[in-house]
């Protein structure tokens, strides 16, 4: 009678405690509990990790804490669009907008962000444990400012290498090897320098002329009216030269020409643009038309043997048989270089390639500031990372890289994520310039018309970098 | 009693003339629409005048508007993008509106006979209006596609012809004029019916029994019958032509180079990229000054010059 007594006087005991411990120990929703309802809105850029917010991330982030999460996933321009008009009349219209390592410097000097490092030290009640800005990989150093003490502005949800992919398949086919080997001279396989690639690039065009496929021998994203043909040249074809932060010094007054000390129509950038400009000759007849999405498309619609390539799209190209023909078939490796450019980017003097990413930031003109900071804390969790990861082929977190569904899906994409971990740092994001969009906006309709053949690569790079000098001296950049 | 109407009275009434209700009823009477108007359009339109006269970029070294005076303006003039842009647009304007006159008159003249399955013809036909401009342009941004779309594979299939609209210039340059013949022309038909439904028969039959020819008939009695509703679909569809930005952006993003960056697009890109907005402004401003310019010459050579007393 006395046993049964004290096993009822336990069971009742741990029934009530484990009955209570989801009221104080869930911290989201407690967190919460003064936000149910609220409603965020956020603006973001349609890729694959952005839809895996949107899709997975924001219904469990409500059912977490109560709070309703829209997001708008558009073009990449419209998203700019979007919140730039947003902040600057501040109407209150986003509380998350997704920013680019290369424009938060224009944010931040327009004080349009909230400094999250502060928000979270004045609501102690809204920081998360399993939030720590210390768990992030190196890329999180991109959203802080230097001028506040380091604060964090921005919370990492992507980042990637736009790197080297190509068909392994056709690179190891021994007929293509032998009849490759037999025309150049050297092994078919992933090309050390741009001779290399050309060779690689004019040899699967013949093939699949000979052979009657819809096959070329390149990826370029040389849209003739759109931004995108710009960043390719700039972000990672020219690093690849040695011209690094696109050919502007800001040390020499935001010089741009050679004749002011800048490097935008040097030589390395001659020979970068006629390289460019060569490989249209053996890409397919879309790359005119073609932005970064189309890119990754024409690649997984097995149109191209080689090319630069986005690394958010690695894993759905790599792995995904209802959008993708070439699963199984994708290898990664290092883009081609010159010579020195490896050292350069060793030694810190210079990159490879452009290191790609973003983050979800919260505007000053947010009305629902709290439960937005709440969201891009659930969001920077670890939990979530892995699948995450899995489907963008993104990482921000360190400790993701160990998770036994990353090694999966590392071996499935010929070790992506591996060569992102160990040679991530030879790639670098967009210089930390302010007037980002205004410099693309002045010198890309010249870039343009080299694409279009109208201007060689020397006329372009020379207008260019006058109209850039022009455009900074009008901003007042330039004294 | 109390007397809910008042007697009709004949006669003395009407040859007085009715009073004149109170002018504050009146004004009432409009006041949402000239609240409407002041909010959102007169206010705006100072707005864009006041900007366009300061320097003002918000991502500048100083992101502050100044007062630049005519400045932007006296840019403008030597500014070789904007005025490219401008004749651009004068080009895809008249090529468009041209032949989504004589095409959807045609049409019109089509759809006024008995032909099978004249109902379903016509809503197919009316469709590409209800469609949003930036959606038109995604699909013909799908149609033009090499190595996607049907036009360039077909085209090349039975003609041999290479379509590539991001290579060739005026390829690109066709592509927005019959994209947007394609989404406008349906539109000029539509008000065209209208208006040939409602001409009297008395002058054509006159001119049947006269013997006049089907030319004859179209030149001396369809087209002067027919010209107030040419003129007014005329100048709508001119307008909007001048400030076509969404489609365009959405086909060709503006290329190859600057072949299809009309002026619309053009101040886009210089107002939200690249957030010039004092000289985004002056362009604005001086192309609303050139669209009522252009306006003002039709009218004046279409309307006004025959209607105008001859001197002795």
């Amino acid at each position: 009678m006395r046993l049964r007594a004290t096993v009822s006087v336990v069971a009742l005991a741990v029934g009530l405690v484990s009955g209570a411990v989801p009221a104080w120990a869930d911290f989201w929703s407690d967190a919460a509990k003064d936000l149910k309802g609220t409603t965020i809105r956020g603006v973001t850029e349609s890729t694959p990790p952005s839809n895996y917010v949107k899709d997975v991330l924001a219904p469990a982030f409500t059912k977490a804490t109560g709070i309703k999460v829209e997001f708008e996933t558009t073009s990449w321009d419209q998203m700019f669009d979007k919140e730039i008009k947003d902040m600057e009349a501040k109407t209150g219209l986003y509380d998350v907008v997704y920013i680019e390592q290369d424009i938060i410097y224009s944010y931040l000097a327009r004080s349009f962000l909230v400094d999250l490092t502060k928000a979270m030290a004045d609501k102690p009640g809204l920081k998360a444990a399993d939030f720590d800005p210390a768990n992030f990989t190196t890329f999180i150093d991109y959203f802080k400012d230097p001028t506040k003490g380091n604060d964090l502005f921005a919370v990492p949800m992507e980042s990637f290498i736009k790197t080297y992919l190509y068909r392994k398949d056709l690179f190891g086919d021994p007929e293509v090897q032998k009849a490759f080997k037999a025309k150049y001279g050297w092994d078919l396989a992933p090309p050390k320098d741009h001779k290399q690639y050309t060779d690689i690039a004019e040899f699967f065009t013949q093939w699949g002329k000979s052979k009657d496929m819809q096959l070329w021998g390149s990826t370029v994203q040389a849209h003739t009216g759109h931004p995108a043909s710009w960043y390719e040249f700039v972000e990672s074809v020219e690093p690849t030269f040695g011209v690094y932060n696109w050919g502007i010094d800001a040390k020499k007054n935001y010089a741009a020409s050679v004749k002011n000390g800048g490097s935008m129509n040097g030589p390395q950038a001659v020979a970068a643009l006629t390289w460019f400009l060569n490989n249209l000759k053996y890409a397919p007849p879309e790359s005119t038309q073609s932005t970064w999405d189309e890119v990754a498309a024409t690649f997984a619609a097995g149109r191209a043997a080689q090319g630069l390539v986005y690394g958010e799209n690695a894993a759905w190209i790599a792995t995904n048989e209802s959008k993708s023909k070439v699963v199984g078939k994708v290898g990664v490796a290092l883009p081609p270089l010159e010579p020195g450019v490896l050292a350069d980017a060793e030694s810190g003097k210079g990159y490879i390639g452009y290191f790609d990413g973003g983050a979800f930031a919260i505007p000053t003109s947010s009305k629902n500031k709290d439960a937005a900071l709440l969201f891009l804390e659930f969001i920077g969790q670890p939990s979530v990372q892995a699948d995450w990861a899995v489907a963008g082929s993104r990482i921000t977190l360190k400790s993701t890289y160990d998770d036994p569904k990353v090694k999966a899906q590392d071996e499935k994409t010929d070790h992506y994520y591996t060569l992102m971990k160990e040679k991530g740092k030879l790639f670098a994001g967009a210089p930390t310039y302010p007037f980002h969009a205004q410099v693309r906006e002045a010198v890309a309709p010249i870039f343009y018309r080299a694409i279009t053949g109208e201007l060689t690569p020397q006329q372009a790079l020379d207008k260019m970098a006058d109209a850039a000098e022009a455009e900074l001296t009008q901003l007042g950049y330039r004294k | 009693m109390l007397r809910l109407f008042r007697p009709i009275q004949h006669h003395s009434n009407l040859d007085r003339p009715v009073p004149m209700r109170s002018p504050i009823t009146g004004w009432l009477l409009l006041a949402p629409t000239l609240v409407i108007l002041l909010v959102f359009g007169l206010g705006p339109f100072i707005y864009v005048l006041v900007v366009g006269f300061t320097n003002w970029n918000s991502f500048a070294a100083d992101p502050t508007a100044h007062f630049a005076g005519v400045q932007n303006f006296r840019r403008l003039v030597f500014d070789d993008a904007f005025l490219h842009s401008l004749w651009l647009t004068f080009g895809f304007t008249f090529f468009a509106v041209l032949s989504e006159i004589v095409l959807g008159y045609l049409l019109a003249q089509l759809l006024m006979r008995d032909i099978p399955f004249k109902g379903f013809f016509r809503t197919i036909h009316t469709l590409p209006l209800m469609v949003a401009p930036i959606a038109v342009g995604a699909t013909w941004r799908l149609l033009t596609v090499p190595g996607l779309g049907p036009l360039p594979y077909y085209l090349d299939r039975w003609f041999g012809f290479d379509l590539r609209i991001g290579s060739f210039a005026d390829q690109a340059f066709a592509a927005t004029v019959i994209m947007d013949v394609w989404h406008w022309t349906p539109l000029v038909t539509l008000t065209l019916l209208a208006a040939i439904s409602s001409l009297p028969k008395e002058p054509f039959e006159q001119a049947q029994i006269d013997g006049a020819s089907r030319l004859q008939v179209f030149w001396y009695i369809t087209l002067p019958l027919l010209k107030p509703a040419i003129l007014a679909t005329v100048f709508i569809r001119v307008m909007d032509a001048l400030r076509t930005v969404d489609e365009v952006w959405m086909l060709t993003g503006g290329g190859p180079a600057a072949a299809t960056r009309y002026v619309g697009l053009h101040i886009w890109r210089v107002v939200f990229p690249k957030t010039d907005y004092g000289y985004g402004a002056a362009m604005s401003l001086l192309t609303l000054y050139v669209t009522i310019l252009l306006c003002w010459l039709m009218y004046v050579a279409l309307v006004a010059r025959r209607e105008l007393p001859r001197s002795e």
